[in-house]
């Protein structure tokens, strides 16, 4: 998951403005809650198997808690976890469910995890990605449903009220929408490997009007950098874009002196200075078994060779730590057993493992 | 499924008796005890059944087809034996785990035909009614010797017969309705006929269907501890013709002709059609079998279509496979005279062509052809005594596959008029042939993909005791150690292709035990199967498979339980039939939470009323009659509480 400086600020403020309010309205503190802070471990579980789940891990004692949602409510996420947001107090967390008309979007109190509503499938099809679009109000980005041949019709972004907790309108954007990263006063939208769209879309959140801009094909989003640069992967390349002027700055390709691979779970650093990926392909002398690395290489680089991994492992989701810069990685040893996050420091150092559930494939830092 | 005139005549009591013979019939002849009969039919029959010497065999009668006809061939086994089932939901796929084997680890045979899809290897036993066979038994563990590819946890047994002491013409209709508003009717006749010259034919027709419309009026269900599973809509219609034809001459040579057509089509989210998802399951089976005296050829042709689609059903994936069968077989036997000493050795072939025309495997048509030699061999010693020893070839045009031997002996240890003691036991190899999608499919497949193999040994005893002209109990005990090899798996961390991954251990134990009283109009029994399971991955093939060695495989409960108790006094019977899982685990490594143990009752009074000659039988049925919530593999909420009423007609001439 990608992660910026005004999403972590507005959240803080969120939780700051709740921290008054709790304290105007009471002269006792507001007690802890179990799910106050942690590393949140979103588990996309085996796909027909509809058996995602959030972990929470406390990264200093590593006491993990697993499938909290099941845990605090008694009964199971109907489907693989796609992503967890929290917004102004409130977790949304995006199921997946392997039939059709089955997704939602459950939303819990983000401290109790003790569930508040469910966005009906009538609202919500193929969920992605979820961001902040303001005060109570978040941002889903949907596949909507897949035509018969699996090919996608375009896909919108739900409008979620929440104090309502309601879809107020949907907003059409391009097809197989994957990530979305605030900026400001927009939200931008990327896309996945698929959908065959060349451009993104920038929503104003006030205004919630979408504007196409031409990037290249399937642009895929990695984050906004230390320069205020958004980075993009989109026609095979490394993508710079200038969101002042909304246009390309730059465009790299990826070298490499081995085999022809793709990358993906782009993340950036701490310092937002240096973007980590996987780079992996499926090995036709091995069965086509999946294989490959994570790298990493600076923003302010000219080229970027994928010769020396970071770490010399294949992961199925990265995560960088904000407060202590520590990578987060989701290994995944096959779809019907628990996964591992390994924890190593920024330079790729291993400082341990821990236990998660299935398909540990993306990371949400509280 | 059941024929009519099966169900009504043997409803009566007196027939109804046979229905546990297998199991608690005492007063067996010591020949009968100590072998599976010898038939003068020397090789017709549903299966070789009396070269499986060891082997478990639990022969369901036709009373009991009859009383749940209106069962889908699942809900039958879950109840009736300790087979486990994988179901994605009611009306949706329901496949078998047979001593914690796999789907693909249970041959299904229609009058000696392995009718598996050959696409998957298995068959969804949904979409099988109970309604149309007149012969049907459970075979445990490994008979690939006598059945051939499959046979690994176990078989199913179904076969037609003629009845020839039928006198005249049987008309049969009936119906079901269930507050689920689901719908069942089926309507049939039967007939003997002579014919010039001595001959004489046997017929039957039977044409059913069924429209479930499963109206839950629920969108979720929460069990006792809370536990909240949604409820998933979905609708299947079924429909079948059954048309059986024997021909005979006085010699006793026959001339058979045996046709099964089905039809299903499952719509999962029927009421939104963007979210729909169907498919359709068809199978047209013609099997044509002659009979010379101790000859008899076999030639058959079925074409397997599945459908599968989503939305509005207009560009589903299609798979269409045609099977081309022939066989061959002829039994030879020599008797000592004065003497119980007697052999039969039966030899035989079959070859089997394939024609595949599947979505998934491209543009062009698969051609694969695959024989089989076998010869069974039956040693009867003594009345108490008897052995078998099986072997069998399979051959492909395009691998190899396992030669697979069979030893099975069984003993009747005690033979008094009250008690009598079997000993059995069997050692087998066996195999399952690789699958056309594991070959064939574009991409994922493997075409050098090698066949599974097993080896199981079991062991057994039977223990029948009389304790008055009224009661009797048998009591059957049987383990088994089942090693199974090259187990496939579409392996994710390949993409999902298919590889000869895995190595499988399947121990168990079984414990049946049949009570039963009659007197004169009045009956009582309760016969049950505990069953214990452990099936486990026993290869390390990569780094964390450390998580996963020695561990249940997912969806095999370790302990089942399953049981019926009856009563009934002259013309009506309540029978209640329960079935319980333990935990079963849906992760490899046992992470998170598995399924919650489950105990399930459904009950059914039965009876009937004669008027003139027509004589009506009525079924009330009540499935799940406590209610309780349990989940689908889908982690869907299965059915509540329902009542069904069968209402059905039968005209004798």
């Amino acid at each position: 998951m990608q992660f910026n400086s005004i999403l972590i600020r507005s959240l803080a403020a969120g939780i700051l403005l709740f921290g008054l309010n709790s304290c105007s309205s009471s002269s006792d503190p507001e007690p802890s809650q179990p799910y106050d802070k942690g590393v949140f471990v979103i588990n996309s579980g085996n796909f027909n198997d509809n058996n995602g789940s959030l972990t929470l891990i406390n990264p200093t004692t590593k006491v993990t808690s697993f499938d909290i949602f099941q845990k605090e409510n008694n009964r199971s996420l109907a489907g693989g976890v796609r992503d967890y947001q929290e917004v102004d107090g409130k977790g949304l967390i995006l199921v997946d469910n392997a039939a059709a008309g089955k997704d939602v979007v459950e939303i819990v109190n983000a401290r109790t995890f003790k569930s508040i509503a469910t966005i009906p499938s009538t609202d919500i099809e193929n969920p992605r990605y979820g961001v902040k679009a303001g005060t109570n109000k978040a941002y889903v980005s949907c596949w909507g449903l897949l035509n018969p041949d699996y090919s996608y019709n375009p896909g919108y972004i739900a409008v979620i009220d929440l104090t309502t907790n309601k879809v107020t309108k949907k907003i059409t954007v391009q097809r197989n929408v994957e990530n979305v990263i605030a900026n400001g006063n927009d939200v931008i939208v990327g896309s996945g490997g698929y959908g065959g769209d060349t451009f993104i879309n920038i929503i104003n959140t006030q205004t919630d009007v979408a504007t196409q801009v031409e990037v290249g094909k399937n642009p895929g989003l990695i984050g906004i950098d230390a320069n205020g640069k958004l980075w993009l992967y989109a026609g095979g390349e490394l993508v710079k874009f200038n969101l002042t002027s909304k246009t390309v700055e730059s465009r790299l390709k990826i070298t490499t002196t081995g085999s022809a691979k793709s990358p993906g779970n782009f993340t950036l650093s701490k310092d937002k200075l240096s973007i980590l990926f996987v780079y992996s392909f499926y090995d036709p002398a091995d069965g086509y078994k999946q294989k490959g690395e994570t790298y990493s290489f600076g923003v302010n680089a000219t080229s970027v060779t994928a010769d020396k991994p970071l770490i010399n492992k294949l992961f199925t989701g990265l995560g960088v730590d904000p407060a202590t810069g520590n990578i987060y990685a989701g290994f995944t040893p096959s779809y019907k057993q628990a996964g591992y996050v390994f924890r190593y420091q920024s330079n790729g150092a291993l400082i341990d493992s821990i236990k998660a559930e299935i398909a540990p494939s993306g990371f949400f830092f509280k | 499924m059941y024929s009519f005139s099966t169900y009504l005549k043997s409803i009566r009591f007196g027939v109804f008796l046979i229905t546990f013979s297998w199991i608690l019939s005492p007063t067996l002849s010591a020949q009968e005890a100590g072998n599976k009969q010898l038939d003068e039919v020397k090789v017709t029959g549903f299966a070789p059944e009396k070269y499986m010497a060891g082997l478990k065999v639990q022969k369901v009668d036709s009373a009991t087809l009859a009383r749940f006809q209106f069962q889908t061939m699942a809900d039958f086994l879950a109840f009736q034996s300790p087979i486990s089932l994988k179901s994605y939901g009611p009306g949706q796929l329901t496949t078998l785990s047979f001593r914690g084997t796999s789907a693909n680890h249970t041959a299904l045979l229609w009058n000696g035909i392995n009718v598996n899809a050959p696409t998957v290897g298995q068959t969804d036993y949904s979409t099988v009614p109970l309604l149309g066979f007149d012969e049907m038994a459970i075979q445990y563990g490994s008979a690939a010797s006598c059945v051939g590819t499959d046979a690994i946890g176990g078989s199913i047994l179904l076969g037609s017969a003629p009845r020839w002491k039928q006198k005249g013409f049987n008309a049969t209709v009936g119906g079901q309705y269930n507050t689920l508003d689901n719908f069942n009717g089926q309507a049939g006749i039967r007939f003997v006929e002579k014919l010039k010259n001595n001959f004489q034919l046997s017929g039957k027709t039977l044409l059913y269907g069924s429209q479930y419309n499963n109206h839950y009026n629920q969108t979720s269900r929460t069990d006792s501890e809370g536990r909240t599973y949604p409820v998933e809509p979905s609708e299947t219609v079924q429909k079948g013709l059954v048309q059986d034809l024997f021909l005979r001459n006085k010699n006793g040579n026959q001339l058979s002709l045996n046709i099964w057509l089905t039809d299903s089509k499952l719509t999962i989210q029927p009421d939104v059609v963007a979210f729909r998802e169907i498919t359709q399951t068809k199978a047209y089976r013609f099997l044509g079998g002659y009979q010379l005296k101790n000859t008899t050829f076999k030639a058959g042709f079925i074409r397997d279509i599945i459908d599968y689609g989503t939305g509005d059903f207009s560009n589903p994936s299609h798979s269409e496979t045609d099977r081309y069968i022939v066989r061959a077989e002829h039994e030879f036997s020599w008797k000592k005279a004065d003497s119980f000493w007697q052999t039969n050795l039966r030899i035989g072939g079959e070859f089997v062509h394939y024609a595949a025309r599947v979505d998934g495997y491209g543009d062009m048509t698969i051609n694969e052809d695959r024989e089989d030699v076998f010869a069974l061999l039956r040693q009867q010693f003594s009345p108490k005594l008897f052995a078998s020893v099986n072997l069998r070839q399979a051959f492909s045009s395009k691998y190899k596959a396992p030669f697979t031997p069979s030893f099975g002996l069984e003993y009747l240890a005690l033979s008094k008029p009250a008690t009598q003691v079997k000993f059995t036991g069997n050692i087998a190899r066996s195999y399952r042939l690789p699958t056309l999608n594991e070959r064939y499919w574009k991409v994922l497949g493997n075409p050098d993909i090698r066949p599974e193999s097993g080896f199981n040994k079991e062991i057994g005893t039977e223990i029948k005791q009389l304790f008055s002209e009224n009661l009797n109990a048998t009591l059957g005990v049987n383990a088994y150690h089942n090693l199974i090899d090259d187990w496939t798996y579409w392996n994710p961390d390949k993409n999902y292709r298919v590889e000869n991954l895995q190595q499988v251990l399947t121990k168990g134990l079984e414990v049946t035990l049949a009570l039963k009283y009659l007197k004169e109009n009045k009956m009582a029994g309760i016969t049950g199967t505990y069953a214990y399971t452990n099936a486990s991955q026993q290869k390390v093939y990569d780094a964390y498979a450390a998580d996963i060695i020695g561990k249940q495989l997912i969806y095999v409960p370790v302990h089942t339980l399953s049981g019926n108790a009856y009563a009934g006094k002259g013309d009506w019977s309540l029978n209640i039939q329960g079935l319980y899982n333990s935990d079963r685990f849906i992760t490899f490594d046992h992470s998170g939470r598995p399924f919650p143990p489950y105990f399930l009752l459904n009950s059914t009074v039965s009876g009937k009323i004669q008027l003139g000659r027509i004589q009506s039988s009525l079924i009330l049925q009540v499935n799940n009659l406590t209610d309780i919530v349990y989940p689908s593999v889908r982690k869907n909420a299965m059915p509540g509480r329902s009542f069904s009423l069968g209402l059905v007609f039968n005209f004798n001439s």
